[in-house]
């Protein structure tokens, strides 16, 4: 009998403690990822090249606050620009049965707005053209027509919950590939109309002609509207939803306080089961000095057993979490709350050393223990 | 006959050291769980602790919340002399006609801007919530581009001491008071007049009125014929009804309790389950001893059970407390229903505390469940015969 097949041999002789113990390692390190990936996904934003290429021009005062339609002649003039649409959220109830409508419904300018959507793919030219056409036609990204069960040509009825009206859309086409494959786009006019040509927009979208150019594409407008009557604020997609981020406020402090609190717990009870089967063994590892055992050789057999048991626990949970979350659909499981879930290289990397120092301190203790107490002493132990 | 009560307990404090682990192991999960659910209480209660149930909300129809909805002035015109509606003394109908604008302003610690609810409200907005107090300073002034702001926002946001100004819209609002919600909605607002809050933000629509009945007779006449009039497509209520429903923000945040209570507490169930395993397993003999002296298997079973139960509890009373020294403590976020920054306290409520304990013995006892289970089947001869 080698070393190995020893320290394997001892790890499993009581077969329910060790899964118990690596069942309540994988658990920890499960939720422990599993926090972390929801975290991620509230305060990280999704981070293409696009997202640095698209600009939001919003009301200084906030994003509920209109902007004049006026502003686009000006906007128009400003170098540096590759198209720019009206860009404003309907908020509306889909069907109006619902209390929470999961996607968004922003009123452009189509033809505008090809420029922005050009990653959209599934959408053919014709039903491009169709929907530059038809006033009160749209397109819908795939996921949401999915999860209803729509398709080209069908109707859909919206609530206004911002906007005093209500919206009966024809779907022209269905698009996916893009950053949120949930949105629905329609006709500014359309909207307008509905409301009797206010002369507003939410907000206004526009594609700068490169990434070097799209930090002077938001300082020429904020500038350019200095001092109106609607003072803007011009800053990258990407800014504009980490700007949602310092909304959450407390929360985000709040879940990754709790993560640290769970980790901590879940550490805690492991470390002490897993050294109590150690400290079961008190009176063999004595044996084991007696016959010839030396101290370095026994922390060796200690380590090895802990250590093993916690990466094993690692590879069930951090593993299996990142199993899970690549082979479900979150998208729909959530509703389209979260849209990603991924685990990355450094949650795996964390997990990984959140075991390793588990495996080290459960056999901490116990090691000290064997250290200074003698074979005799050791021998005479009972339990 | 039973094993006395403290063969358990003093069996918990023999091996100390897993003991010591397993309660604090459950006074975390209970922490956790009590401490989200908390939140979510506080959110309730800050909603369910706003209005004067004789007052009427009116909103447009669809519309989630006050602050995006939108009602035209001929509404007003056409609701403010309906019957149904009281007069103060000077005859005037008690209508408030409500501007509610999103500002987006910075926060005081330099982390970002968020949302702030300001209401243009009028003096009959006023009188009709008398809930919010005045906590320093002095009111607005009508035309003088001045501002109330709440008190507790004041520690969240730059530049709302008071004097102080700051500059939204075409306007600079100098900040003249500090308003006190008492633990309600209002805590999240900024309050300034009506006329200047529409003409500073181009707001040519009212957000909402609120409407004194003459009675409640005449309160429920009133929501009936406002919400069957075609014309207006609004929808009216009572105001503590309105603000009862607003409580979206709690769902997620109870959801979010409920999941790492729920994981958390498998991943200690199996923790103690090892623990109680092993201390089955080290007393082997023991119970061999106490069954040859007669103790029934039920006994030994019960033994066992309450000391899981014993452990559990005290680890769920250490939660509890724990969780309580957050009780009270301001907290906020953003609101999903207005868009904007809520705040709210931390509630630990007498039923969050049940829960909580409720949920640590049921751990307990899962825990120590089977252990028991296996130490009353262990057979005596051998039991006894065991190291």
């Amino acid at each position: 009998m080698n070393l190995p097949s020893f320290i394997l041999k001892n790890a499993l002789r009581n077969k329910r403690r060790a899964l118990l113990s690596v069942l309540s390692v994988a658990m920890s390190l499960f939720l422990l990822v599993t926090l972390q990936v929801a975290l991620r996904e509230l305060t990280n934003p999704i981070n293409d090249e696009g997202s640095s290429l698209r600009i939001i021009v919003r009301n200084k005062v906030s994003l509920a606050q209109p902007l004049p339609a006026r502003q686009l002649q000006t906007i128009d003039r400003i170098p540096g620009i590759v198209a720019v649409t009206p860009f404003s959220f309907y908020g509306g109830l889909y069907k109006g049965d619902e209390k929470f409508t999961s996607f968004a419904q922003f009123a452009v300018d189509p033809q505008r707005s090809l420029p922005l959507i050009s990653d959209a793919k599934g959408v053919t030219k014709e039903q491009l053209e169709a929907w530059i056409a038809d006033r009160t036609s749209c397109i819908l990204g795939k996921m949401t027509a999915d999860r209803y069960g729509l398709k080209v040509g069908d109707r859909m009825q919206f609530t206004g919950q911002i906007y005093p009206c209500d919206l009966e859309l024809k779907i022209a086409g269905i698009y996916y590939g893009t950053a949120d494959d949930r949105n629905l786009m329609f006709h500014q006019k359309y909207l307008d109309e509905l409301l009797g040509n206010p002369g507003t927009v939410g907000t206004w979208w526009l594609l700068a002609a490169s990434i070097a150019e799209a930090p002077l594409v938001t300082d020429r407008i904020n500038k350019a509207f200095a001092n109106t009557s609607a003072e803007v604020r011009a800053e990258s997609e990407r800014a504009f939803v980490l700007g949602f981020v310092s909304m959450w406020a407390n929360i985000k402090t709040l879940i990754s306080g709790i993560s640290i609190v769970v980790v901590f717990a879940l550490i805690l009870v492991t470390v002490s089961t897993m050294s109590m089967a150690i400290r079961e063994r008190f009176r063999e590892l004595a044996i084991l000095k007696a016959i010839g055992f030396k101290r370095r050789e026994l922390f060796v057999l200690i380590l090895a057993e802990s250590f093993g048991l916690a990466m094993f626990g690692a590879l069930l949970g951090a593993g299996g979490a990142w199993a899970l979350f690549n082979n479900i659909n979150i998208q729909k499981m959530t509703n389209g709350m979260f849209l990603m879930f991924e685990v990355t290289p450094q949650m795996l990397g964390l997990a990984f050393a959140v075991a390793a120092l588990l495996g080290l301190l459960s056999a901490l203790l116990p090691m000290i223990n064997v250290a200074r107490t003698s074979v005799v002493q050791g021998l005479k132990t009972l339990d | 006959m039973a094993l006395p009560l403290n063969y358990s307990f003093r069996n918990a404090l023999v091996r100390w050291r897993s003991t010591i682990a397993t309660v604090l192991g459950i006074a975390l999960v209970v922490f956790v769980f009590v401490l989200l659910q908390s939140l979510a209480a506080g959110i309730e209660k800050s909603s369910s602790n706003t209005g004067d149930p004789r007052n009427i909300m009116v909103v447009r129809k669809g519309s989630t919340a006050e602050s995006a909805s939108l009602i035209s002035r001929q509404t007003l015109t056409e609701i403010r002399y309906f019957e149904e509606i009281a007069r103060n003394e000077n005859g005037e109908p008690i209508i408030s006609a409500d501007v509610l604008v999103l500002a987006s302003l910075p926060r005081r610690d330099n982390s970002g801007e968020a949302n702030v609810l300001l209401r243009g409200v009028t003096a009959r907005g006023m009188e009709l919530r008398p809930q919010v107090k005045l906590a320093a300073g002095r009111w607005f002034e009508a035309g003088k581009r001045e501002i109330v702001v709440s008190a507790k926002l004041a520690k969240r946001f730059a530049n709302f001491g008071i004097g102080q100004s700051f500059k939204t819209g075409s306007a600079t609002f100098t900040v003249v008071g500090w308003l006190d919600g008492g633990g309600s909605a209002f805590d999240s607002e900024c309050w300034l007049d009506a006329d200047e809050c529409r003409s500073t933000f181009e707001r040519d629509m009212y957000s909402s009125f609120l409407i004194r009945p003459t009675d409640e007779a005449a309160g429920e006449k009133l929501i009936t014929r406002i919400e069957a009039d075609r014309r207006f497509k609004l929808k009216a209520e009572k105001e503590v009804e309105y603000y009862r429903k607003q409580t979206m923000t709690a769902a997620p945040i109870k959801w979010l309790g409920g999941f790492l209570a729920v994981m958390m507490s498998v991943g200690a169930v199996f923790a103690a389950m090892n623990t109680m395993y092993a201390a089955v397993g080290a007393r082997t003999r023991e119970i061999g001893t106490l069954r040859v002296l007669g103790f029934r298997r039920r006994a030994v079973v019960a033994a066992l059970l309450l000391e899981g139960g014993l452990l559990a509890l005290v680890g769920g009373v250490l939660g509890c407390a724990i969780a309580f020294y957050w009780n009270g403590y301001t907290t906020a976020t953003m609101g999903m229903e207005t868009f904007s920054e809520i705040v709210f306290e931390f509630r630990v409520t007498p039923k969050l505390v049940l829960e909580g304990l409720a949920f640590a013995v049921i751990v307990g006892l899962i825990g120590t469940l089977f252990p028991a289970i296996r130490a009353a089947r262990l057979p005596v001869i051998s039991a006894l015969k065991s190291i």
